[in-house]
């Protein structure tokens, strides 16, 4: 019989045992709870957790109509795994049947639109990757997936869509393969238009279900901001239709217009050709990618002369009934310099808009040259030559205007007919705004706003406006340039009834080496209504085959501006164009 | 330590309520059923979530579809094509009417096809013009609008046509 002794001994003992047990596993809880906690929380973590980027979505551009020109859209790579190629089986109908290797490969050559010998080597191996079709849309992507084929699968990945095609596509510009912005607005505005990845990090269970309320979204994702565009896409389409055939009929090498509204400096259309489609830019050449109507700067020619003579206005130098004389060679004073007019005749007796009429190259040299060239270098300046416009587009071009006091004899004459100066054609554009618009020059405006994922609009930059010419002389240049549809040779051409249009040619000879080629840039500027101007219209063709004179460039003008009326609803003029002397004795026609 | 020795009825006295211990059982019971019952509705939550998203995803998918659908049929080029397609001419020579002054613009003068200086096809690329409208002029005569619409008489207007009608739109 055992004593309570004995048995309290036992019970000790089996107590401390106890004790020793708790002490042991209590010292193994502190390890893994305290001491090694970190390191297993890490560890059952990456077992269970996913570290997911979430892309944030480009924004749109758009046309002053909300028309969608560039969009973000999902592609989808399509892919096997050739280690776990096999036939598959299926129920159809309740019964079972099983597609062998070579039916799905037929399946998926079809749909896909591949040939069968194409994507049958893919599939074998034992790679668990081999890509079998690139970027196909999400129609084709749907197909695949219907097809439930376990060892095919995809990725997906955000692609650009410009749906208008080379609408606009010369300004829009385009993004590369993996989505860098690399031309035009797409690259000067990617602050706008790129947003912020998000990045989330949820746990989820073998089968892949993500455990509830796990998620933790360590960065919250920022779509892409609109981005609105000045543009009107269906004129701008209308006009690229225009320079398309332009340049399919003179065979040139480029042609490009330009449509700006009078009273608000906005572009309506930049329309060139030829024309990148942003979907495909490696469809032409490198150097049609870009924009030459920011890009590319050129000896504008005799367009330059309404803007000499709005000088002439604005500084007293001459009325609209003074004249000057107006040979057609003239020598001037120093050795070698001499001027001629484009075409032979005997001496005229010139008024303002008779310079313009003839576009007599003496004429407007005898006017202005009672300007000093400072006075004339101002308003040049004033015009906008010689700097970036303000639309700072990617790769815009500032032109040359050399300063005044650089300008050797010849160049002092030669600026006032638009040689020894080279201009875009933004700038050109907008100097005839300044005209068109009372004498004051507003920034011309390709980007109307930026509209954040939230909702923010944010204005692109603030608008200033410069006071070139005082509002008379930006009347009577008008008038003046009236005379050149009324009466002029070519000019006529550009008449459009029931509207008052007033304009300038221009046939600039191309520098070849040191002198000047054979070759033009044949420009037509014109501006409507005359008596209230809401457009500017700018058409420039470079290196028409043939053509010496202007001829080429009022049709697709006159195509453009009648567009552009219609359009915009602008009722026909309802006055007359006032008697100015225009004629070659300084006397004023009788009226059209 | 030690140990009491007791008295039956003592140790009567001192054994556990059968009943709290029942109720204690069935508590914890009670909780796990219901930690359970969370458990498999939060889980089927999560599947149903998942199918959701999948329907989400799927659906997107759609949208997008029909989208470049759209893109593709409202693109200036396809209706150029479609409009060139129906022998549809552009008139560059505009009529407006002032409503409110009673006025009207311009004179009106059919569009002519051989002055136009526009080429009639489209040249303005579009490589992602998938979907184009299937309509032409053959199967545009089909669904011709019937004769329901009187050309309506222009009463002493200003604007004289050449047949000195005024033709009426098709349109109800």
């Amino acid at each position: 019989m055992s004593s309570p002794a004995k048995l309290i001994r036992r019970l000790g003992v089996f107590v401390a045992l106890l004790a020793l047990i708790v002490v042991m596993l209590g010292l193994r809880l502190v390890d893994f709870q305290v001491v090694r906690a970190a390191e297993i929380q890490q560890e059952s973590m990456k077992a269970r957790s996913v570290l997911n980027t979430l892309t944030a979505l480009r924004g749109q551009i758009v046309d002053s109509q909300d028309q969608v020109l560039a969009r973000t859209v999902f592609r989808y790579d399509v892919n096997v795994a050739p280690k776990n190629v096999g036939p598959v089986f299926k129920t159809v109908d309740g019964v079972k049947i099983e597609l062998s290797v070579e039916q799905i490969t037929r399946e998926l050559a079809a749909i896909l639109g591949l040939p069968f010998e194409e994507i049958a080597p893919k599939l074998i191996g034992d790679s668990e990757y081999a890509n079998i079709a690139k970027k196909v849309n999400a129609d084709i992507y749907n197909q695949i997936r219907d097809l439930g084929i376990p060892w095919v699968y995809t990725d997906t990945f955000s692609d650009r869509l410009y749906p208008d095609g080379a609408v606009a596509g010369n300004v829009i510009g385009f993004v590369g393969a993996d989505g860098t912005p690399l031309a035009g607005l797409e690259l000067q505005y990617n602050p706008c238009l790129a947003g912020v990845d998000g990045q989330e990090a949820f746990e989820r269970s073998p089968d892949g279900v993500r455990i509830p309320s796990s998620t933790i979204t360590t960065q919250p994702t920022e779509d892409g901001g609109t981005l609105k565009l000045t543009i009107d896409s269906n004129l701008q389409f209308f006009a690229q239709q225009v320079m398309a055939d332009t340049v399919n009929d003179t065979g040139a090498k480029w042609a490009s217009a330009i449509v700006m509204e009078a009273k608000t400096g906005r572009v309506l259309a930049a329309a060139e050709a030829p024309s990148v489609d942003p979907n495909d830019p490696a469809g032409v050449e490198a150097a049609d990618r870009g924009s030459r109507i920011f890009q590319t700067a050129f000896e504008p020619g005799s367009i330059m002369k309404s803007l000499t003579a709005a000088m002439v206005v604005d500084t007293g130098t001459a009325d609209e009934f003074d004249t000057r004389p107006a040979p057609d060679y003239m020598k001037l004073d120093f050795a070698g310099g001499s001027i001629k007019d484009s075409f032979d005749h005997e001496e005229y007796k010139l008024t303002l808009a008779g310079v313009l009429r003839y576009s007599s190259n003496t004429g407007i040299s005898n006017f202005g040259i009672d300007i000093p060239s400072e006075t004339r270098y101002k308003y040049l300046e004033k015009f906008g030559f010689g700097t970036e416009s303000e639309i700072h587009f990617e790769g815009e071009s500032s032109g040359i205007l050399h300063p005044y006091k650089t300008w050797d004899k010849m160049t002092n004459y030669a600026t006032m007919f638009g040689q020894g100066i080279s201009v875009t054609t933004i700038q050109m554009a907008s100097a005839y705004q300044a005209i068109a618009n009372g004498g004051v020059r507003l920034d011309p405006v390709l980007v109307d706003s930026c509209t954040k994922s939230d909702g923010t609009v944010v204005q692109v930059a603030p608008q200033s406006s410069t006071r070139v010419v005082k509002e008379s002389t930006a009347d009577l240049t008008l008038e003046l340039m009236e005379k050149v549809v009324e009466f002029g040779g070519v000019g006529k051409t550009a008449q459009i009834p029931g509207y008052r249009v007033g304009g300038k040619t221009g046939t600039a000879q191309l520098q070849e080496g040191t002198g000047y080629g054979s070759q033009y840039a044949i420009s037509f500027y014109g501006i409507a209504p005359i008596e209230d101007p809401e457009f500017i219209v700018g058409v420039s063709i470079y290196k028409p085959i043939g053509a010496s004179n202007s001829a080429g460039t009022t049709a697709p003008f006159k195509a453009i501006m009648q567009q552009v009326l219609k359009t915009y609803r602008v009722p026909p003029s309802t006055t007359k164009s006032r008697n100015i002397p225009s004629n070659k004795f300084g006397l004023a026609d009788a009226p059209n | 330590m030690a140990v009491f020795m007791v008295s039956q009825s003592e140790a009567k006295r001192l054994r556990p309520n059968l009943m709290a211990g029942v109720i204690f059982i069935a508590g914890i019971i009670g909780v796990y059923i219901a930690i359970l019952v969370l458990n498999m509705v939060l889980t089927q939550d999560a599947y149903h979530l998942r199918e959701l998203k999948i329907q989400q995803r799927n659906l997107a998918t759609q949208v997008q579809i029909i989208q470049e659908e759209v893109d593709s049929l409202g693109s200036p080029q396809n209706l150029a094509d479609a409009a060139n397609r129906l022998g549809m001419v552009a008139n560059p020579a505009s009529v407006l009417l002032d409503i409110e002054k009673d006025k009207v613009f311009g004179s009106p003068k059919p569009a002519d096809p051989s002055k136009v200086t526009l080429a009639s096809g489209n040249l303005v690329p579009n490589s992602v013009m998938g979907t184009t409208s299937e309509f032409s002029a053959a199967t545009v005569a089909s669904t011709e609008v019937d004769e329901g619409v009187a050309p309506l008489v222009s009463g002493g207007s200003e604007v004289v046509l050449a047949s000195g009608l005024i033709p009426a739109s098709p349109t109800r």
